[in-house]
């Protein structure tokens, strides 16, 4: 037997709040002044990373935020157990979730996604030649389209950090990884040989939320609009 | 015989991902709510038809059915040694069945159908690959009236099951295609523009979208709740084909809406996925708080040139969001109870199920058999 959802029709309109996913990590603390611009006051714990509390309550009773890994954030979304969301468009390109919107570029969490490899190999490599290639990364999706449209097979080491040791320890050729200024890849002897694609925060929505509680929705995504208006 | 590791796969209650096995009382459910949605289409003179579960390829995917060629799974026939392939949607058989047996019946046809479809991937938030289907089809007739006829029918049929929190979102999907081609995008440019449309990614059609950034950008952000998405969508300057386009969904919306005031109605003209073969207004059923889509519907064109519109429920989606029709109680009939009483339970609704053997304790017996009710005295007791 399949075990059915609760039949959610049946709950009033309006009894739950709405969820907002915020990323932890670094651009928690960046969109935390942006949150405030647009009226999301979470409870003073959100911040902490060493609470243990996940969800949070805001002065809003019709809104409610957790707190989840980067990558999450857009899966809790596109399956709507979170309506409103904030993550990377890396996060975005890599799962290519067609449940999601993203309405606004927040203009925070600016990095890139970019190849990496050995620097005292990587700028001779002559990769137009290569069939095939190793790369380690948490983007397989990325790093398998990325080299496939230059008619490249990826075999992809699927980490989930410290990609920059792959090279050198033998597990992989190149690295696909995030770049922010390029220290890390410096301090492990890699160099940038390709910008994937450049990256910044967004809003994200869910498609059905969108649709079916275009008033609530449409409203969040219209105050942080204004939040990021000069 | 070598030893082997344990294949956790060999189980041999595993189905093959996206297929599942209905049990009671769910089977019976299901079976009931699709009788009640098909019972409204009747009334509504629908008229039901069978098409096979599978046929030859060419007919499957010729016209509309095009849209479905890579969700189709394939087998050859041995008999004709010709490629068949199992349905992944219904209306292009419907809309076959109309060109060629039924092209000399009497315009508009009203069809309807109910039946399984396969296709060869679900993916992650949608997983089925076995998707039950319920709809109609009105061929012959480009008018306001059939487009409203659509979505009012199936409000009907979704509110005999106790489902009336639930809204149709109309859209367009040919407006995007129709302003990409009055502004001659074409290429890779065409390709990024529409996919940063299908995801509403306001970002990257600023950044791919030329010169048409800020129409599309504001046509964007009309989507919504009809009455006010419908005024901000009439103040947006758009080119004549365009322009034609949007009329004609504000005229479907103020047609439903005069006959059908309190139907809760949302617009996305930008919006185009899931609906390949699509021409004019299309439709999505949705319900308050579920994360699916209930039912799919449009303007297409049946054959080579006929006007029709159709609207498709999936009742597994639809039984998920409402409560299920009521089965009927189940009356235990001990050994050596009155069977013309049984009988004369079984035509007033109830289903009676006979004890084979003689039991010491018949009201435990009904308990273990899931019995509501037990016959005494002539009579349906409840337990």
């Amino acid at each position: 037997m399949t075990a059915f959802f609760p039949a959610a029709a049946l709950v009033p309109e309006q009894t739950s709040p709405l969820v907002l996913a915020l990323p932890k990590g670094r651009i928690l603390k960046e969109c935390s002044a942006l949150l405030s611009r647009a009226g999301v006051h979470p409870a003073a714990d959100y911040l902490d990373e060493d609470s243990r509390r996940l969800r949070f309550p805001t002065d809003d009773p019709t809104l409610d935020v957790v707190r989840v890994r980067p990558f999450d954030v857009a899966t809790f979304v596109a399956f709507g157990g979170a309506q409103i969301g904030i993550c990377g468009s890396d996060v975005l390109m890599e799962f290519d979730y067609p449940e999601l919107y993203a309405p606004l570029d927040l203009d925070i969490g600016h990095c890139r996604v970019s190849v990496a490899g050995p620097g005292d190999w990587i700028d001779t490599a002559e990769t137009r030649s290569w069939s095939r290639v190793r790369v380690a990364t948490k983007y397989p999706n990325i790093a398998r389209r990325h080299f496939a449209a230059r008619g490249i097979h990826a075999d992809v080491v699927h980490l989930n950090g410290a990609m920059e040791l792959a090279p050198g320890l033998g597990l992989s050729r190149l690295i696909v990884d995030l770049v922010q200024t390029g220290s890390t890849l410096a301090a492990n002897g890699l160099r940038e040989s390709e910008v994937i694609a450049h990256v910044s925060s967004r809003l994200v929505v869910n498609r059905t939320a969108l649709k079916t509680q275009p008033e609530a929705v449409g409203a969040w995504i219209e105050r942080f609009r204004a939040a990021l208006a000069p | 015989m070598p030893d082997t590791l344990p294949d956790a796969l060999a189980n041999p209650a595993l189905l093959p991902a996206g297929l599942r096995d209905l049990l009671p009382p769910e089977a019976e459910t299901e079976a009931a709510a699709v009788e009640v949605v098909m019972a409204v289409f009747a009334a509504h003179g629908y008229e039901r038809i069978k098409p096979p579960l599978l046929e030859f390829e060419d007919s499957l995917l010729a016209g509309s059915g095009g849209a479905t060629a890579d969700q189709i799974f394939r087998l050859m026939d041995p008999d004709s040694h010709r490629m068949m392939g199992v349905r992944a949607d219904m209306t292009p058989q419907i809309a076959r069945i109309a060109t060629t047996r039924l092209a000399a019946a009497a315009r508009p046809l009203r069809l309807s159908y109910a039946g399984q479809c396969l296709r060869v991937r679900g993916n992650q938030i949608a997983p089925d690959r076995q998707i039950a289907q319920a709809g109609i089809e009105l061929i012959g007739c480009d008018s306001l009236a059939a487009d409203a006829e659509m979505v009012l029918v199936a409000a009907e049929a979704l509110a005999a099951l106790g489902l009336t929190r639930v809204s149709f979102d109309l859209t367009l999907p040919r407006l995007a295609p129709t302003l990409l081609d009055e502004a001659g995008f074409a290429g890779p440019a065409r390709q990024a523009l529409l996919r940063a449309l299908d995801r509403k990614d306001v970002a990257s059609v600023v950044q791919h979208g030329g010169r048409l950034a800020q129409t599309l950008s504001d046509l964007l952000l009309t989507a919504g709740l009809a009455g006010p998405a419908l005024a901000r969508l009439e103040s947006i300057e758009l080119p004549p084909l365009s322009a034609v386009l949007c009329q004609r969904l504000a005229e479907t919306v103020r047609a439903i809406q005069a006959r059908a005031p309190s139907l809760k109605l949302t617009i996305d003209p930008l919006e185009f996925r899931d609906l390949p073969y699509h021409t004019g207004v299309c439709t999505a059923v949705y319900a308050t708080g579920r994360h699916e889509v209930l039912g799919r519907g449009g303007r297409y064109v049946c054959g080579d040139d006929e006007a029709a519109t159709g609207l498709t429920l999936y009742p597994d989606a639809v039984l998920r969001a409402c409560a299920p029709p009521r089965l009927p109680f189940r009356v235990f009939v001990p050994v050596g109870a009155d069977h013309l009483a049984a009988a004369r339970l079984r035509t007033g609704g109830f289903a009676t199920v006979s004890a084979l053997d003689p039991v010491d304790d018949p009201i435990a017996e009904a308990h273990r058999l899931r019995c509501t009710h037990i016959l005494r005295d002539g009579q349906a007791q409840a337990l």
